[in-house]
């Protein structure tokens, strides 16, 4: 009798695929559970997505749209040109020192309000001087492996 | 006799420039105690055994303490293992208690390193039999029980249960790694993926992704509007630091260092796990839990305490079985075979000398670590007046640096931070729960590894219940975490509906 | 705009500046670069493959008189770097697993001898093993072959598709050969670090695992009632590999007792006259358009580095047994070696 029940449980991995077996189950709690948030909070959902559009399209709230997708912006283009850059100056870790000037001044210079002349040295310097001393200490001192 | 003759000026020296080393690598978003190891791996030729040793240690020491300083002060913890002291440490932080805060970080670092130590000392090989009672099943079992941490670190807990488990989906993309003893196969993913994520998403990319980049573009989207000038938090008002906030906090630093140790010592487990489910039994059992994650020093005493203690843990399966305990050692198991010494079930008593100095210097690198972290933390602690608009580019550029060095340089690495960075920006919108997504995303793989491995070699479920008693003990464990949670959880909604 | 100039300029000065110093550090006549990447197949800085590497880059380096650091990214990345480098910035280091895992049918592995250009070998890792508990009634190799003639099922732990895979495929290609039909008791137990495949023997769920001498050593010499306590079946090495090191062996291991353990004294019949060996080799790996002359003046500069002799010893201290071989003549030899491996996993296949 005992057998039996415990033969219910029985289960063969084959090795060929076993590679699927737990994602499987993962995958299927997952859709289980999101239908039940879906379920219970499908009425908050619509209005929620609506607001979501609002916002982005920058016709409610506070949402500051030049800082939010400047960073986006030059982050994606920190890391993309950093990786083309690195091709031409290879394990040296040049691009990264390059483009992390580049990068830190102008996200500095973009979320500053209003930069008075003091400021303005004050984030050439910074932008100058941290990616350098990252740069030598890391790559130069310690030997990593630098963009 | 032969001992003394090491402990040269020389040796205290690379202990204390190891630690300090150590925690600013720590203190660094993106740079961990790992990295620092391993990048001080090829000096350690240079200096000889003994004191190749002492830099590592005092690396490794430093390396997990430092990681409280960023978690504590901006809200973004610098290595995996201090993910739980973000929930008190910035809390404490914001209102102005970022010193003290840090204090009683370093205070429960330094006594959970010691206990640990003292474990290694004195128990290491009988530990080390001890762990390998631990198979497939019961490590699976231990990974449940970390799982089930979700249960009680989540805000809510449908919310919080969906991340967890989006977080285990998520760190199974890739292929079922054939290191692990899979077969090689991606699964989860569309062909064209497969270029770049053969391997998965890695983990540390990931993490400072969520906390590193997300911080940056919540604050970004606010547009930091009070930023220019004086930042917001300053160190001058909020409580100052007393040792008596330590009176009544003895139990839970000898459990949470103990549970610290424990997972140290479970090869395989991972060491972030240690101070996830230190935290969370704290938040179960203390006598009172209601301000935790509001700003309570008992929850960074767990937390510091256990991921301090894991150093001594990780170090026994190391030198008792020649095995790893976790990704730190691993590296420093490279200084030992560099040197031409082998590490397994002899080497403790092949190498006496070698123990006695690696325990000192164990030791002398906790107290170093107390030492110069307790007085420069004043000075540390003003990092959180730099302006963010001189301190986000920089954290920035230090996670890419991070992102590019954990696994010696590959670009993919540094796309995974942006992703994960927007990632969770839209998840913060969504309502899903972070750290729960974290937690899923850190042990899911060992989780399927020991699940498929488990039913692999026993072909029957029944056997997460019949395999020996520490199995039964587990499930035990599993049940009383959960139904905690589940209480306190009641408890605090009925607080809260008699308050309104 | 202004900001499009500036990064412009930036980027004029610096890699003018940049290219003079570049140029000025490279030889004369050796067209690598000065600063030179050497990724390896394994993520593990505590590994065979990174400490090998490691002493022959540091070496190399100090020959040619350019930097070059190892990276521990692993196969994948390792093959993709090597593949984006055409202008040699970027070699690997390597062993057998490079072209075992294609021979396995492992995905992503591409056959190395069409996909890149395969350089001189620098050393032998002579410890690939197979080990059983201390108290298994398995004392040979040719027990546990009778043994799965006679129908016991044996399990073997072992990282599938690579290094550790290959002994037991010759096992079982030995029991087809010996036994046809019962080849199938010979099982695999997939698993992954040398911890798993420990804690499988201590928990009694496998009979055999493969090891290696350097971590596994320790484990034989502990007493027979220690649940930990292992022996030593079949090292897989040539002989004559073994008799190239020290001679005080491995821990308290003497090369005369690992010599007991190699063929002829263990037997793996490959085919009716030949036993199976398998050293562990490891090698370098070039991008296809690699210039010849880079790869000449590697070989050239491995080749005085091998007659200087210091790096012999250096290699013997951590229990590598020194084997270098010029980029031709290395890579017809693994060619071969591939060749014979093929066989014996296509007739397993089949």
């Amino acid at each position: 009798m005992e057998s039996q029940w415990l033969s219910l449980l029985d289960v063969t991995i084959d090795f060929d695929q076993s590679h699927l077996f737990f994602p499987r189950i993962v995958t299927w709690i997952l859709v289980v559970l999101l239908a039940i948030i879906l379920i219970t909070r499908y009425r908050r959902l619509v209005p929620g997505l609506k607001h979501a559009g609002r916002v982005l399209a920058g016709r409610e709230g506070d949402f500051d749209h030049r800082r939010f997708f400047g960073t986006l912006a030059l982050t994606t283009a920190y890391f993309y040109l950093m990786g083309v850059l690195s091709d031409v100056f290879p394990n040296t870790g040049y691009s990264f020192l390059i483009m992390s000037v580049l990068f830190v001044f102008l996200l500095s210079l973009l979320y500053v309000d209003r930069p008075t002349r003091r400021l303005w040295v004050i984030l050439v310097l910074n932008a100058l001087i941290a990616p350098t001393l990252a740069w030598y200490v890391l790559a130069q001192l310690f030997r990593i492996t630098l963009p | 006799m032969d001992i003394l003759s090491h402990l040269t000026p020389m040796f205290f020296a690379l202990i204390a420039a190891g630690t300090a080393i150590g925690i600013i690598f720590g203190a660094i978003p993106g740079m961990t105690a790992t990295m620092a190891v391993a990048v001080c791996l090829p000096l350690t030729y240079a200096f000889g055994l003994e004191n190749g040793i002492a830099l590592l240690l005092g690396l490794y020491v430093g390396g997990i303490s430092g990681g409280m300083v960023p978690a504590v002060l901006i809200n973004i913890p610098g290595t995996p293992s201090s993910i739980t002291t973000t929930f008190d440490g910035y809390p404490m932080a914001k209102r102005g208690e970022g010193e003290r805060a840090l204090k009683i970080g370093i205070v429960a670092s330094v006594f959970g390193g010691l206990f640990s130590a003292a474990v290694l000392f004195f128990f290491a090989p009988l530990l080390a039999d001890f762990a390998i009672k631990f198979s497939y099943v019961e490590k699976f079992l231990i990974i449940l029980l970390a799982l089930t941490v979700i249960a009680s670190l989540c805000s809510n807990m449908l919310m919080g249960v969906f991340s967890g488990v989006l977080g285990v989906w998520l760190s199974l993309i890739g292929t079922y790694s054939i290191t692990e003893g899979g077969n090689g196969e991606p699964r989860l993913m569309f062909d064209f993926m497969q270029y770049y994520l053969i391997d998965g998403f890695s983990l540390l990319p990931v993490l400072i992704g969520i906390f590193g980049l997300t911080t940056v573009l919540l604050d970004a989207e606010k547009g930091f509007r009070d930023e220019t000038g004086q930042g917001p938090i300053s160190l001058k008002n909020g409580a100052k630091f007393r040792f008596g906030v330590f009176k009544g906090q003895l139990t839970n630093l000898i459990r949470s260092s103990s549970i610290g140790t424990f997972v140290g010592i479970l090869p395989g487990v991972g060491g972030s796990a240690a101070s996830v489910l230190a935290y969370s039994q704290e938040k179960n059992f203390s006598r009172d839990s209601s301000q935790m994650g509001k700003g309570a020093p008992q929850g960074i005493v767990s937390s510091e305490s256990s991921n301090n203690a894991l150093t001594g843990g990780a170090l026994v399966p190391l030198l008792s079985l020649g095995i790893p305990g976790d990704s730190t050692t691993a590296i420093l198991i490279g200084a030992f075979t560099l040197q031409g010494i082998q590490v397994g079930p002899l080497f403790i008593g092949n190498n006496l000398d070698t123990w006695y100095l690696m325990i000192i210097a164990l030791l002398a690198a906790n107290v170093l670590m107390f030492g110069i972290m307790y007085f420069a933390i004043r000075h540390i602690a003003r990092v959180i007046e730099v302006p963010k608009y001189i301190l986000y580019p920089l954290i920035i550029m230090m996670c890419v640096v991070g992102a590019y060095a954990i696994n010696y340089g590959i670009m993919f690495d540094v796309w995974t931070l942006l992703i994960f960075g927007v990632f969770g920006w839209v998840a913060h919108k969504i309502g899903l729960e972070t750290v729960p997504l974290i937690i899923g995303f850190i042990l899911g793989k060992s989780a399927e590894v020991y699940f498929v491995k488990s039913l692999e070699s026993y072909g029957n479920y029944s056997i997460f219940f019949t395999k020996s008693p520490i199995a039964v003990c587990l499930w035990v464990l599993i049940a009383v975490s959960l139904a905690f949670a589940i209480y306190l959880r009641v408890r605090s909604r009925r607080q809260a509906a008699v308050e309104s | 705009m202004k900001a499009i100039w500036s990064k412009t300029c930036l980027a004029v000065v610096a890699s003018a500046a940049i290219g003079m110093s570049a140029s000025a550090q490279a030889a004369d006549d050796c067209p690598l670069p000065g600063n030179l990447r050497v990724v390896i197949g394994s993520t593990s800085t505590g590994g065979d493959t990174y400490q090998n590497s490691s002493i022959v880059v540091d070496q190399l380096a100090d020959k040619l008189d350019i930097n070059a650091k190892v990276d521990a990214v692993g196969v994948m990345p390792g093959f993709q770097a090597l593949e984006r480098s055409r202008h040699g910035n970027t070699v690997m280091i390597f062993h057998d697993g490079a072209y075992l895992g294609n021979l396995y049918g492992v995905n992503g592995y591409p056959d190395i001898f069409d996909k890149f250009i395969v350089g001189p070998t620098i050393a032998i890792n002579p410890g690939n093993a197979y080990l059983v508990p201390k108290d298994s009634p398995y004392q040979s190799m040719s027990d546990i072959i009778e043994a799965a003639g006679d129908g016991k099922q044996i399990k073997v732990a072992i990282q599938p598709g690579s290094v550790s895979e290959i002994g037991f495929s010759a096992l079982k290609n030995a029991v087809r050969m010996k036994y046809p039909g019962k080849e199938g008791n010979i099982v695999a137990v997939n698993t992954g670090s040398q911890a798993d495949k420990n804690q499988l023997l201590f928990d009694g769920a496998v009979d055999v695992i493969n090891g290696s001498v350097q971590a596994n050593e320790q484990y034989t010499q502990l007493p027979a009632d220690d649940q930990k306590a292992m022996r030593f079946v079949w090292i897989t090495a040539r002989e004559q590999t073994i008799a190239e090191t020290d001679e005080a062996g491995m821990g308290d291991t003497t090369r005369e007792q690992l010599l007991q353990y190699v063929t002829p004294n263990v037997s793996v019949p490959m085919t009716a006259d030949q036993d199976f060996t398998f050293d562990k080799e490891f090698f370098f790996l070039y991008n296809k358009d690699m210039d010849p002359a880079a790869i000449q003046c590697i070989d050239d500069a491995l080749a005085e580095i091998y007659d200087e002799g210091e790096i012999q010893q250096q290699q013997k201290r951590s229990f590598f047994v020194p084997d270098f071989k010029p980029s031709q003549e290395a890579a017809s030899y693994l060619k071969e070696k591939n060749d014979q491996y093929k066989t014996i996993i296509n007739d397993l296949k089949g």
